[in-house]
């Protein structure tokens, strides 16, 4: 067992983990954090994609030891329902939820983006959400969502 | 679920070393994007040591044309580097292309190597950068050429307890460089077969050149003799169709004949020549 | 007011907050976990299993097998030949032979390796051709599922009419659902002394009628709860994990969990059916379709699940939305050894429309015509004919969708050598297919003066809730604040059938409407639209039973004649054109698709949102389904080795929305859900033609399949 001590969507928080326990169970089972999904297990799907320093990670690939000293984050970082997220708005605005399993990966990837780059090209929004799979929307109305937040938002770490 | 095992975190290179030394059963994990999926698909081990909190092996450093990467740099990390854009740009390009975003910013150039596969998206391009690995143990340290490092598929020189260091490569300036890989689907796979390339020219004359192919054969490899073949001679349609036909022939004398190459060689063919043109 | 506009989807404020909870975030108390023990042979009797090492296994509670079930082993939509666990054989890799119930997932898992079973192989039939014939009998009755034919006109007559005749062969391949969610759920005894399941599913009440069956318990002993499903696209319409958690719960008195891997989803989910289609089409000189002969060949693995649906449904619409005045197809399902296959999006026909569509562009071909025109020229209208003979008389809309995509046709130029243009046309009949498929819909007003929804339409993604709830609102002209949505449960709600053939806008749509209609009439009456509120109405009302309204739906349509499936299968039909641009790389067979305009008859668009929303998803699986998705026994084990488009693979899509209003669907709509993905493979292998020359007649068309015709053609 190990103490990890991390930031998880910006509170500074601490616990212990197993050796073998990835982060995303440890998000899960102790911190009850049920947004992170399990959609293969082996990073090939996207679903449990969570920021760590900002940079898209896959949670089921990611030892949780690892994370000791820094900063995580989960698609409740972006905002709650009294105050949305501009990239939470233009995903319900554009139409890009379907079946809704693979948004929280897929938000977290497009903050990761709009962080870096305020004004994305399309190509750039494709890469930057190449490495999440989306079943139901073909993307389209995705890559909308994120075009149409740039300009409003700051994505600020 | 991953099966049980220990692990620890050093922040040194010494601490790890030791660590290597002491620990049974030991593997070393840096992103953790092979070795995780491996143990979750039954491979055990009983320690891990995480090298992704030791500064030191994370280094870019470069002196003149001679450039030192430290193993546990990001792809992410590395096809940014203006530094490797410049001066290794195949090497640039198969970074920004492995696996998905998420997968650049948390595997590592020393995990490509270490896991060593036929497929591995970054060898071809070190292949042709003469790439130099230095090795450490406790017992103390050696250097090796990749050519020699991988000695079969998902096999590497590598000792238990050894660590890889350095991953040294000769930046190529003045040449032109590209890596090409191909895959089913546009982003995030396995490529089925990869060719990179440097080129230098002198109007219509190739001065000298460099080819890797990759997930052809066991190993990534370099067509030394087609290398040799195009130094000096004239940029034109007979050149170029002939060393590509003479790649060919390389793969088929590496590994004889395989179901696949019925796709591959004609691929390989058109690729070496698209990318000899420019 | 409330239809035919950009509505938000009512889930998805939930769910861009991450707030959802899928059948995986149910925890209960003291829950255990079930897992599956499968069979690692394709065709085998199980000699002898010892579960002992796997019992005394450190949290190991029960072992089941199929001896603990009290009630039928048997499932099956149609017909009632799978069982849940093996009895003294298996049929297939993968096969359920024992639940194995632990305090953890990972003492379960582990003490699965602790089983042992010893087999003894039998015949393998692998392959649907030889299936008939084979000695090795998959059932008693034989191998062959199901056989249907559709027969109009005179074949013979029909080509000898023609000038010219193309004949060719088609073949697709397994694919698999991939909805990001594997299958899950979780079961507990409750107060009452039922059993309740929460999981993941496209169809509550079916699984509540199967589980009562299983357990041989009335099926008021049983509650079917949908979870926020993940994903369906057909896979979650065959009991997956609803049986065995029923069926542990029952032995244990204890809630259990379960939940597949990656893995096991690829293992054990049924497939889309491999079909193989000999397709020959007769044509006069002027571009008329005079015959059109169809053989249709089908593997569903050993078991029948959707597999006659698939058989039927294919032969139905083999001749695509033309009027053809001489039809013969014979469509035969096969029982094999292979995967089970079952309902994917579109049962079928998009594979015949791969075949269709590329015949017709053959045709023209040798006709030296326009694809755009000979199709034009042959497209159903109203008062054509289909191929059952059914007089189609509303809502015909092909030929506007036609028209639709015409413009950029004729316009399209190729900047590069490499650049093709396809296009690829269908019709579906929405609902299932000549039976009775009803749905149900209960309106009542509550106490605080809403108007509650309720049910029983599996939102699997596709926005059902929202498509129903503006159907309601329309109806009534309420806002949103005064509706209240009771959905996914069999308890709150009535058989709305599944979530499957485009149907639940039309259908449980049609329910809704009907319940509204009457909920409507009943508030006028009292006086709401003259401005008294619901809760007063309600308040008033002493027989609260006045308060309810039940409403029902049930497409009129005739069973098709088991010999010529002459009859009027569905009561409507949606219609689609897609063109595709594609680019072929001749060096390495990469194509690309880049740009798709898409032009499809929806009746009426309640969301449109939601429509593009599910054209875009049809083209993203269609693109799969034509360049890259395969689903190898043995190999595709997950996502790393199974590969459906990400972002980067997707073209720009124009959409088109037509409304050729349909009369008895709500306020016009039919629907879009299978419609949307149908032509798209047809489209690209058009567009592959038109760009290299070379016509694939093998799907997928990956890189490899496609640079060595490539360098076939070269000779």
């Amino acid at each position: 067992m190990k103490i990890v001590s991390f930031a998880l969507n910006g509170k500074k928080v601490s616990c212990e983990v197993q050796d073998r326990e990835l982060l995303l169970h440890a998000l899960r089972e102790r911190f009850s954090i049920k947004s992170v999904k399990e959609g293969c297990g082996i990073g090939e799907c996207g679903t449990c994609t969570v920021l760590i320093d900002n940079e898209p990670h896959y949670s089921c690939l990611t030892l949780a030891s690892k994370v000791d000293g820094h900063d995580v984050k989960t698609v409740e970082y972006l905002g709650d329902a009294g105050l949305l997220h501009p990239l939470q708005k233009a995903f319900i605005e554009a139409g890009a939820v379907q079946c809704g399993y693979c948004t929280p990966g897929m938000l977290l990837s497009a903050y990761s983006l709009l962080m870096k780059n305020e004004n994305p090209s399309d190509s750039e929004i494709r890469e930057a959400i190449s490495g999440n799979l989306c079943r139901c929307t073909g993307y389209i109305q995705i890559v909308e969502a994120i075009r149409d937040a740039a300009g409003l938002c700051k994505c600020k770490p | 679920m991953l099966p049980d095992f220990a692990s620890v975190s050093p922040e040194t290179k010494a601490d790890a070393l030791a660590y290597l030394a002491s620990l049974d059963d030991v593997r070393v994990i840096a992103g953790g994007t092979d070795l995780l999926v491996n143990m979750k698909r039954g491979e055990l081990c009983s320690n891990v040591v995480d090298i992704m909190n030791i500064e030191e092996l994370r280094l870019l450093s470069g002196d003149g044309t001679d450039i030192a990467i430290g193993p546990a740099i990001t792809h992410a990390a590395i096809s940014a580097a203006a530094m490797l854009n410049d001066l290794a740009g195949s090497l640039s390009a198969a970074c920004g292309w492995i696996g998905s975003p998420q997968i650049r910013n948390m595997g590592t150039i020393g995990g490509n190597l270490a896991n060593a596969s036929p497929a591995a998206d970054l060898i071809p391009p070190l292949l042709i950068h003469d790439t130099v690995l230095k090795i450490e143990s406790q017992e103390g340290k050696r250097e090796e050429r990749l050519d020699d490092f991988i000695v079969a598929p998902y096999e590497t020189s590598l000792k238990p307890h050894e660590l890889l260091t350095w991953v040294c490569i000769k930046g190529l300036p003045g040449y032109r460089e590209g890596y090409r890989r191909i895959a089913r689907r546009a982003a995030w796979a396995i490529s089925r077969l990869s060719v990179a390339w440097a080129v230098r020219e002198d109007g219509d004359r190739f001065v000298d050149v460099k080819l890797a192919i990759g997930s052809c054969t066991p190993m990534p490899f370099r067509p030394r003799n087609v290398e040799k073949f195009l130094g000096g001679r004239k940029k034109d349609d007979h050149t170029i169709g002939e060393a590509a036909a003479l790649v060919v022939e390389e793969i088929r004398r590496i590994t004889g004949d395989r179901p696949s190459f019925a796709y591959k060689l004609p691929v390989v063919k058109g690729l070496v020549q698209k990318a000899l043109r420019g | 007011m409330y239809i035919g506009n950009e509505m938000n989807r009512i889930d998805a404020l939930d769910k861009v907050l991450g707030r959802p909870v899928y059948a995986e975030d149910l925890s209960a108390k003291g829950a255990l976990f079930g897992c599956i023990f499968r069979s690692t042979r394709p065709h085998a009797f199980i000699r002898r299993i010892d579960t002992r090492a796997a019992m005394a296994s450190p949290g190991i509670v029960k072992v089941l097998s199929c001896h603990d079930i009290p009630g039928e082993n048997l499932f099956g939509i149609i017909k009632k030949d799978q069982p849940y666990l093996a009895q003294d054989r298996v049929r297939c890799i993968g096969e359920p032979v024992l639940i194995v119930l632990g305090e953890t997932e990972e003492a379960a898992r582990k003490a699965l390796q602790l089983i042992e079973v010893e087999y003894e192989d039998a015949e393998v039939v692998s392959d649907p051709f030889l299936s008939e014939d084979s000695t090795a009998l998959i059932h008693d009755k034989g191998n062959l599922l199901s056989r249907r034919k559709v027969i109009k006109g005179d074949i013979e007559k029909g080509f000898k009419e023609a000038d010219v005749i193309v004949e060719h062969t088609y073949s697709t391949s397994w694919l698999d659902h991939a909805f990001m969610e594997t299958e899950s759920g979780v079961g507990y005894p409750d107060s009452k002394g039922r059993i309740v399941v929460i999981s993941s599913t496209q169809n509550i009440h079916y699984k509540q009628k199967e589980i009562s069956r299983l357990l041989a318990v009335p099926e008021e002993k049983i509650k079917v709860v949908q979870a926020t499903t993940g994903g369906g696209f057909g896979g979650k319409l065959d009991v997956t994990v609803e049986g065995f958690i029923a069926l542990s719960v029952h032995h244990t008195r204890r809630p259990v969990v379960m939940r597949f891997t990656r893995e096991e989803s690829f293992l054990s989910n049924t497939k889309r059916h491999p079909l193989y289609i000999e397709y020959k089409t007769g044509a006069r000189k002027d571009g008329i379709i005079t015959a059109v002969k169809v053989g249709i060949t089908g593997d569903t693995g050993p078991f029948a699940s959707y597999g006659e649906t698939v058989c039927l449904r294919a032969a139905l619409h083999a001749t695509g939305p033309y009027e053809v005045p001489n039809v013969h197809v014979d469509s035969r399902m096969f029982y094999t050894n292979n995967p089970v296959s079952g309902a994917m999006r579109g049962f079928g026909i998009p594979q015949l429309a791969f075949a269709h569509e590329s015949q017709m562009d053959e045709v023209a071909l040798m006709l030296k015509m326009d694809p755009f025109d000979i199709r034009m020229m042959n497209a159903l209208k109203k008062g054509s004919l289909t191929a059952t003979s059914q007089v189609l008389q509303n809502s015909v809309g092909i030929i506007e969708t036609l028209r639709k995509v015409e413009p950029y046709w004729r316009k399209r130029s190729k900047k590069e050598d490499r650049a093709g243009f396809g296009l690829g046309c269908m019709y579906y009949g929405i609902g299932n297919t000549g039976v009775s498929n009803p749905a149900n819909a209960c309106l009542n007003i509550t106490g605080d003066g809403k108007i509650a929804l309720h049910t029983g339409a599996c939102e699997i993604g596709q926005g059902s809730d929202t498509t129903l709830v503006q159907i309601l609102q329309e109806t009534l002209g309420l806002k949103i604040e005064d509706i209240v949505l009771v959905r996914g449960d069999t308890d709150t709600s009535k058989d709305a059938g599944s979530s499957s053939a485009s149907r639940q806008t039309y259908i449980s749509g049609g329910a809704v409407f009907d319940a509204a209609l009457k909920m409507r009439q009943y508030l006028d009456e009292k006086g709401f639209y003259k401005g008294r509120p619901i809760r007063e109405i309600y308040a008033s009302e002493a027989d609260k039973k006045l308060l309810e309204h039940n409403g029902f739906f049930d497409p009129p349509t005739t069973p098709v004649d088991p010999e010529t499936s002459k009859g009027s299968p569905y009561a409507t039909y949606a219609f689609a054109t897609h063109m595709t641009e594609v680019e072929v790389e001749p060096e390495t067979g990469c194509c690309t698709v880049k740009r798709v305009y898409a032009a499809h008859d929806v009746g009426r668009a309640i969301n449109l949102k939601n429509v593009r929303g599910q054209i875009y998803g049809g083209i993203a699986m269609g693109v799969g389904f034509a360049l890259m998705e395969e689903f190898v026994p043995g190999k595709s084990e997950s996502f790393d080795n199974y590969y459906m488009p990400t972002s980067m693979d997707m073209p720009d899509v124009e959409v088109f929305v037509v409304e050729d209003r349909e009369p008895t669907g709500p306020f016009g709509a039919k629907g879009v859900g299978e419609p949307a993905l149908i032509p798209q493979a047809a489209s690209i292998v058009n567009a592959i033609k038109d760009a290299t020359g070379v016509r694939p007649f093998e799907l997928p068309c990956h890189i490899e399949r496609l640079k060595m015709l490539l360098e076939k053609a070269k000779g």
